[in-house]
């Protein structure tokens, strides 16, 4: 089960307001590769894996994205509290602005929301773990690409560390994918895969 | 793979110029899976930072840390007020643990984690006794129903 606890796993103390900014880090909580879906593909990939390196792997990787999403959340809320009738108006915020005024909500910052289109789940640990390294990159690019757009170094700062979480993931994910293959067919690893093929 | 004309079963594949069989191609060392994804395990015992730095690396690892433009990387000062020192050190505990999920022999790593464990219950009941519970059964019965103390962690100034 899961328990919340009364934190973030890192600091977000944004001081200026910049809700055209918002509208673009927004796809972190709702966009294709963002962390809402981050979460979603690991938590549920998990139930399917047999080994329990794996298990532990999309656990602890999935939980620490519903954290990383809560640092998202957190993130929009403080670039948009507490604006005013101009700040609403400028620069490009207003379509968001007339569908959530200035609630959270999972989309991507190019307009569609949150779907599970954007993630996959195979039931195969080879497929999944590929997936699963694709999307840890995926998520390293976006970040890449806020940093870019963005010059808020309160913003940046805890955008950075979001972005090192992705590599240490890929790695992992990784190693995790090399630990199983040791216990897979030496001659073809997919001869024998799912326990219904054996 | 040539047919051998008198079984009409493939022949033992030749052993390839590097060694490898045919279902291998040469890594850097030894052979590897083909059509297999390759990313190399970390070496045990690997360097390490200080708790307080990998929190602002956002690895413990110093080779895990590949940033994106060495000119905006500069690394922000946290203060070291008690919520960041529990940060620092959930975060430790957090990034170790996944380290020994692939690496679980590692003494000295497990050794490591045992001990930030052990300063986390210190750091979480400092953290506690300034700014409230934070889990739901960390209330105690002096200070009512505490929970609903604000500010909350997307506040502003929810991060002390
Ligand atoms: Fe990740």
């Amino acid at each position: 089960m899961f328990v919340y606890e009364k934190k973030l796993q890192y600091p977000v103390k944004i001081k200026n307001i910049n809700p055209k900014l918002a509208s673009i880090i927004i796809s972190q909580y709702g966009g294709p590769d963002g962390e809402l879906g981050a979460s979603l593909r690991y938590l549920s990939q998990r139930y399917s894996m047999p080994y329990p390196e794996l298990k532990a792997l999309l656990t602890d990787i999935g939980t620490e994205e519903l954290g990383h999403l809560e640092m998202i959340g957190t993130i929009v809320h403080q670039l948009t509290r507490n604006l005013n009738e101009d700040q609403i108006r400028a620069g490009g915020f207003e379509p968001y602005f007339v569908d959530h005024t200035t609630g959270v909500y999972p989309t991507a910052a190019s307009g569609s929301p949150w779907n599970a289109a954007g993630m996959a789940v195979k039931g195969d640990l080879i497929a999944d773990l590929t997936e699963d390294l694709a999307a840890e990159q995926k998520a390293r690019v976006t970040y890449d690409n806020i940093l870019r757009l963005s010059d808020d170094p309160d913003v940046n700062d805890a955008i950075k560390f979001l972005r090192a979480r992705e590599i240490v993931h890929f790695q992992r994910f990784g190693e995790g994918l090399r630990l199983a293959k040791d216990r897979m067919n030496e001659k073809n690893v997919y001869l024998v895969n799912p326990s219904f093929d054996q | 793979m040539e047919n051998n004309p008198e079984t009409n079963k493939p022949s033992a594949p030749p052993a390839a110029p590097n060694g490898c069989g045919a279902g291998q191609g040469s890594l850097p060392g030894r052979c590897g899976a083909l059509a297999f994804p390759f990313v190399a395990m970390q070496e045990n015992n690997p360097v390490r930072f200080s708790r307080m730095e990998a929190l602002q690396t956002g690895t413990l690892f110093p080779g895990l840390d590949l940033p994106f433009k060495a000119a905006i990387q500069a690394k922000t000062q946290l203060k070291n007020t008690a919520l960041v020192e529990l940060m620092a050190l959930d975060f430790a505990i957090d990034e170790l643990g996944l380290y020994l999920v692939t690496h679980s022999q590692d003494q000295e790593a497990l050794q490591l984690y045992w001990s930030y464990i052990k300063l986390a219950q210190e750091g979480r009941q400092k953290y506690q006794e300034l700014y409230g519970p934070l889990l739901q059964t960390d209330l105690t019965p002096e200070d009512g129903y505490a929970w609903l103390k604000d500010p909350w962690p997307w506040d502003e100034g929810g991060n002390a």
